[in-house]
């Protein structure tokens, strides 16, 4: 194994049952990263998360951590911190105490403890909070607590399953960076757990998307959102998703046919098997409402505005959405023109929905 | 008449009348007999008199002859032995069969029921099919025991002024077993497993879990448990009925047998009612223990 790799899964395979949950999982993670694991419900992410801990048994496969094989160490063998969902505090210990727990089990005096529990509250925000019980705390205060049990340990690497998903939308924006900027002053290792591609993207350095127990892809937050490798990253990574359209070729390979009612031809940025059935991505963002030049008509079926965008969606079939930064500035409702330029044009293979 | 009618459907009166029809079933039946019996400790009450209410006033003097019985200490002792042993024994022998079923292996489910059966049971019943196993002759227990050379003689469990109470206690923690294992795997139940996960990640090792875990997390369901232990142990009739009468001479009598013997065998009422008096105290201080630890539920 490399050097500095502080987490590495080798053909990994988890079976419950006769369901095969996780598929042929290779993963390295660089010690210092942020790593997001993102996918659709029941893909196998808690799973995933759950095995690095040791909570769930590998079917086969290796994991080491931090260069030790790990595959029969039970969890409380393996130093790593897990903040859960439901933050699992215990509930029968104020915050002190829950804090300091991990220190106390291994054998450290009351007294140090609690000095090492004060430190962490500083750090996070608890300092006035350490002989409540859990109980008396608002969401996003137990979510502290569980931030704080995890760190007060200096563990080989934090491990979150979905840790935000149970607070309000401004809360969950500001535990976001909370949560980066802690890691990056610990010079820890994350995986971070997530359903929510921003969460991902604005936290993670680097992404892993799983789809029915295997990786899809992986990369940095940009790479995924500029070169998806198939239709499912490119739909689920970007927000609003990209809409796809049923496309054909043209005979010269240079531009594609959108199958709408009233089909229309956009240009290509390079050559394709001319005649060829795919599926054409183009992210909302990318269709620009405001150039000089046009390659798409439509009619704008409804509109949203939020002050600092609008939303639109189209009255094709299916219905294209598309942003326009700021107020409206549509006129003519039934008939916009809107401009994509070739480079933000996605072809995906129709059957196998890998990109072209 | 109308808001009358109103506040019964949907206001306070409905709450009031479905309150006091409880309240007049417990204060009769329950109430009413309760004072009448501590009235009786104070009178003096024999054959005759027991048709009046209006008897003689004796004050203290059922409690002081009680006392001076010399038979009534070793009975009270008796029943302290066999309280505290048999909710021993119970809560032990309970709690290890709570946490060996919540292992939840397959037919775990299936099996804890069957334990319930002892629960279903008569106590005369019970006792019945004690008989047979602590027979001394021929009873399975000194069979086994002597099997595994423990002992080399027979013991005659209910002949034997040393054995007589233990009898009991032993058929008794075998009643109330189930009783113990059911409560405390609710117990254990409602204690989520995430929390057990998140204190094996901070390096408990399973010792270590049940201890800062379990145990505490259990505190109220221990203290209700051990609390209607005592009242269930200090109600226990049938198994002294069916398996030693409380002899031989009084080595296995205890307090609610006495009781029972007093007023029903010797028809000295005031006697019986005198030691009856007693337990309700030691009763009440269980039943406030019992509503206070429900009531510290220190559930997040
Ligand atoms: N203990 C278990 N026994 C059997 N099947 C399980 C078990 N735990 C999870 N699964 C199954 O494994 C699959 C993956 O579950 P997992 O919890 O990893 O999904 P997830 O990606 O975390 O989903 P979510 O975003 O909803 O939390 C699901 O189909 C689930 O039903
Ligand atoms: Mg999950």
């Amino acid at each position: 194994m490399s050097e500095g790799i502080q987490i590495e899964i080798n053909n990994l395979n988890k079976h419950f049952g006769h369901l095969h949950v996780l598929k042929n999982i290779n993963l390295s993670i660089p010690k210092g990263e942020f790593v997001a694991l993102v996918g659709p419900s029941g893909c196998g992410k808690s799973t995933l998360l759950r095995s690095i801990a040791g909570l769930e048994k590998i079917s086969s496969g290796d994991m080491s951590i931090a260069g030790e094989i790990v595959n029969h160490l039970p969890p409380r063998k393996r130093d790593i911190a897990m903040v859960f969902q439901s933050y699992a505090l215990y509930p029968h210990m104020n915050v002190q105490d829950n804090l300091t727990y991990s220190l106390r089990i291994k054998g450290m005096k009351k007294k140090s403890a609690n000095i090492e529990a004060a430190k962490v509250a500083k750090t996070i925000g608890l300092s006035e909070l350490l002989q409540r019980y859990p109980r008396e705390l608002s969401g996003g205060q137990r979510q502290r607590v569980a931030m704080g049990r995890a760190i007060i340990r200096e563990p080989k690497a934090f491990l979150f399953d979905e840790p935000l998903s149970n607070l309000d939308a401004s809360l969950r924006v500001h535990m976001r960076k909370e949560i980066r900027s802690l890691h990056d002053k610990l010079g820890a290792t994350s995986v971070y757990v997530t359903h929510d591609q921003i969460e991902a993207m604005t936290m993670a350095d680097q992404v892993v998307v799983l789809n029915e127990g295997e990786i899809v892809q992986q990369g940095s937050p940009l790479e995924l959102y500029d070169s998806p490798v198939n239709k499912f990253v490119a739909g689920f990574i970007g927000s609003p998703a990209m809409n796809f359209i049923k496309g054909i070729v043209s005979s010269d390979g240079r531009s594609v046919e959108l199958q709408f009612k009233v089909k229309q031809k956009i240009s290509l940025k390079s050559v394709f098997t001319p005649g060829m059935t795919v599926d054409v991505g183009i992210r909302p963002e990318h269709l620009d409402i405001n150039a000089s030049q046009t390659n798409l008509k439509v009619a704008v079926n409804s509109m949203e505005a939020t002050g600092s965008s609008t939303y639109y969606v189209a009255d094709t079939e299916p219905a294209l959405s598309f942003i326009e930064q700021g107020r409206s500035s549509i006129v003519d409702r039934e008939n916009v023109n809107l401009y994509v330029a070739p480079e933000h044009v996605y072809l995906f293979d129709a059957k196998s929905g890998l990109a072209l | 008449m109308r808001a009358l009618l109103a506040s019964l459907r949907d206001g306070r009166g409905f709450d009031i009348s479905l309150i006091s029809i409880t309240m007049t079933f417990l204060l009769l039946f329950c109430g009413v007999p309760l004072i009448y019996n501590a009235i009786m400790s104070f009178q003096e009450v024999d054959i005759f008199n027991l048709n009046t209410f209006i008897r003689p006033w004796v004050g203290f003097d059922n409690y002081r002859a009680l006392f001076a019985d010399a038979t009534t200490l070793p009975i009270f002792y008796n029943t302290l032995v066999f309280v505290f042993f048999s909710i021993a024994g119970q809560f032990l022998v309970g709690f290890a069969l709570a946490l060996f079923f919540s292992l939840k292996f397959s037919g775990s489910t299936y099996l804890r029921g069957l334990f319930l059966v002892s629960w279903v049971m008569p106590g005369l019943v019970v006792g019945a099919i004690w008989n047979w196993i602590l027979s001394g002759d021929f009873g399975i227990l000194n069979h086994v025991l002597k099997y595994i050379g423990v002992i080399s003689d027979n013991i005659f469990w209910r002949s034997d002024i040393h054995f007589s109470l233990w009898a009991v206690i032993i058929a008794n923690i075998w009643l109330g077993t189930a009783f113990n294992m059911i409560l405390l795997s609710v117990g254990l139940a409602a204690i989520p497993n995430d929390i057990y996960e998140a204190a094996q990640l901070d390096g408990a090792n399973a010792i270590q879990r049940f201890r800062t875990i379990t145990l505490p997390m259990m505190r109220a369901t221990i203290g209700a448990v051990v609390s209607l232990g005592l009242i269930f142990t200090l109600q226990q009739f049938d198994l002294f009925a069916a398996i030693t009468s409380g002899g031989p001479a009084n080595s296995s009598n205890v307090a609610q047998y006495r009781a029972w013997e007093m007023s029903f065998k010797e028809y000295d009422f005031a006697r019986g009612a005198t030691i009856s008096v007693l337990m309700i105290g030691v009763v009440m201080i269980a039943s406030i223990i019992y509503v206070r630890s429900t009531k510290q539920e220190i559930r997040g």
